[in-house]
């Protein structure tokens, strides 16, 4: 270390040390916002102003208070879950088909399921509202999850088909010679290991059926706002600390998640 | 437990057992059924109607639509409307001002995730991914606090006594570019990391032996090595930064008209639906187009540092 130092220029040490302070601000540029909106969110004045003032919880309680934002959250719950539950029960066959099938176009088929995430969900959305009208199906709460897991699934299946490469195929083989039939070794071997792999696309789906406003701002129900086009709403007409602890619950919902990903995958794995 | 489950021979297997052995061991499409089913419906029917209706008169009543004629008069009227224009022009200027900015901000993080040790890595991926699990809008909402009249940076720079008046920020170009990058920071740095993450080791090791010096390692070796990277990174970017429309509709105060906007306001509100899927058909086309040069860049970029290589 101390040797390539003294040998490096001092054009080297300069151009090295400014990128490394790039490196450190942009990695600050990721997480100031988020600390800044949650030391708002306990400001004890009625607008939003920084430094915050004072310590309450009575924003936070406040949102538990609102409604709206109570249904909301419950909607977004329910899409949330029921896209998840989608993405698993379509996407975890798919990832198998594409990765064990034997017939021809086993490439064209994760190409096709990554199509509706390649395109822009807002067109997406677009998309199936017209559909939709045509045939007469209006936006609805189901329309809205199916929607987004549309949108989604591809995260489900790509997270599962790379784990599904990297297992050992002769497990199943060690399984099949000691007589178990396709689905017992797909069931006792195949389906634990893939685990986390699909516990990673879940936590993923999840936060997607959850946040998603692209999709969701044109397919949603009309009595049943989910929390993304509610905030929306929010954000543009009130200027009270409020938000900020809407936002602050969803921090600690996706510091939660990310618990939940390393604990489960790993970290490292996510990316790949 | 799980011996007993093996040595069960398969004769004695449940009916539905049998089936679903039948339908996994051909090694078959069948398992994919379903999703091919869903997507067929819900995303390639509706797109072959998005296209269909923009080449069409509709008539739409009480949310549905009761007449459809051929036209291609919406497509003519956008290509001929200035305000399409200057719309997607100010949208492809912004989608790539977004990107390249986030290159040149996200770039070094990878660096360092590349030289780090094992905790600055875990730290950098922490960083990374935890801004993607919360939502886009409460992200753009900490920049509408950090930059409003009596925001952090206002309070910061009149505290220290450099400003009398609030500067004007938010509501300008400058506010939705600020939280543009900063949103999309996040989904170029993930996948420069991985991409570096695959040629850790001897190889810059091997080029500073060589002499190289630290500079000339990144440019020679590692810039070339990553141009994947930087190619999937843009190409995500892009696409995200130029169908937003959550950090224009909230940081550019309603006034900042980009396509999703204009796409939001054409289908919501003024219920002009020739005209959404006319606007839909044009961002979806465009983007298409810069995503391929995106595309072309990244595999000329890889073909002459290989080829000066050689």
């Amino acid at each position: 270390m101390i040797k390539a130092l003294r040998t490096a220029s001092l054009g080297d040490i300069l151009g090295i040390g400014l990128i490394l302070f790039v490196a450190v601000f942009s990695l600050l540029l990721l997480i100031a916002p988020s600390v800044i909106v949650i030391l708002i969110s306990f400001d004890t004045r009625a607008f939003v102003s920084f430094p915050p003032e004072g310590f309450t919880l009575r924003w936070y309680a406040e949102v538990f208070e609102q409604t709206e934002l109570v249904g909301a959250m419950w909607t977004s719950l329910k899409v949330g879950l029921m896209v998840t539950f989608l993405c698993i029960v379509l996407g975890v066959p798919t990832a198998l088909a594409c990765v064990r099938g034997k017939f021809r176009g086993t490439t064209a088929l994760s190409v096709f399921v990554l199509v509706p995430h390649m395109v822009p969900g807002i067109v997406l959305g677009v998309a199936v509202l017209f559909a939709g009208a045509l045939v007469g199906v209006s936006p609805s709460i189901w329309l809205q999850a199916i929607s987004i897991t549309v949108f989604i699934i591809a995260v489900m299946v790509r997270t599962v088909q790379s784990r599904l490469v990297r297992l050992d195929p002769s497990l199943e083989e060690a399984a099949t010679n000691l007589g178990a039939t396709s689905f017992q070794s797909l069931r006792t071997i195949t389906f634990p290991l893939l685990l986390p792999a699909i516990l990673a696309g879940a936590v993923f789906t999840f936060v997607e059926g959850f946040d998603n406003l692209s999709v969701a701002i044109f397919t949603h129900g009309f009595r049943d706002r989910p929390l993304p086009v509610e905030l929306l709403a929010l954000v543009q007409y009130t200027s009270s600390p409020l938000v900020a602890a809407v936002s602050g619950v969803q921090i600690l919902l996706a510091i939660l998640a990310l618990v939940a990903v390393s604990m489960s995958v790993g970290l490292d794995k996510v990316n790949e | 437990m799980t011996e007993a489950a093996f040595s069960q021979p398969a004769s004695k297997a449940s009916l539905s057992e049998q089936v679903l052995d039948k339908l996994l061991s051909g090694r078959g499409i069948w398992p994919a059924v379903p999703a091919i089913i869903v997507l067929s419906v819900v995303a390639v029917i509706p797109f072959v109607i998005l296209l269909s209706l923009g080449f069409s008169d509709i008539v739409v009543s009480r949310g549905a639509i009761v007449s459809q004629t051929f036209s291609l008069s919406h497509l003519t009227n956008a290509l001929t409307d200035p305000l399409y224009w200057t719309t997607f022009q100010r949208s492809l200027t912004l989608a790539i001002n977004t990107t390249v900015l986030c290159l040149l901000f996200g770039y070094p993080v990878a660096y360092l995730f590349l030289i780090g040790g094992k905790w600055t890595r875990r730290l950098i991926l922490i960083l990374t991914i935890a801004p993607l699990l919360t939502s886009g809008i409460v992200r753009t909402y900490a920049w509408l606090v950090i930059l409003g009249g009596r925001g952090v940076v206002n309070s910061t720079l009149m505290s220290l006594g450099l400003i009398d008046q609030p500067l004007r920020i938010m509501n300008t170009h400058w506010a939705v570019l600020i939280g543009m990058v900063q949103i999309h920071l996040p989904v170029m740095i993930l996948p420069l990391i991985a991409v570096m993450s695959r040629h850790e080791g001897g190889l810059f090791e091997a080029s500073a032996n060589l002499g190289a010096s630290r500079l000339g390692t990144l440019r020679t070796v590692i810039l070339p090595l990553s141009a994947p990277g930087i190619g999937t990174g843009a190409a995500l970017v892009f696409t995200l930064s130029y169908t937003t429309f959550v950090v224009p509709q909230l940081l550019g105060g309603g006034n900042y008209l980009n396509a999703a906007t204009m796409i939001y306001e054409q289908v919501v509100f003024s219920l002009e639906w020739s005209k959404g899927s006319v606007s839909s058909l044009i961002l979806m086309v465009t983007c298409l187009i810069v995503l391929v040069v995106i595309a072309m860049i990244t595999n000329l970029f890889t073909r002459w540092t290989k080829g000066r290589d050689a």
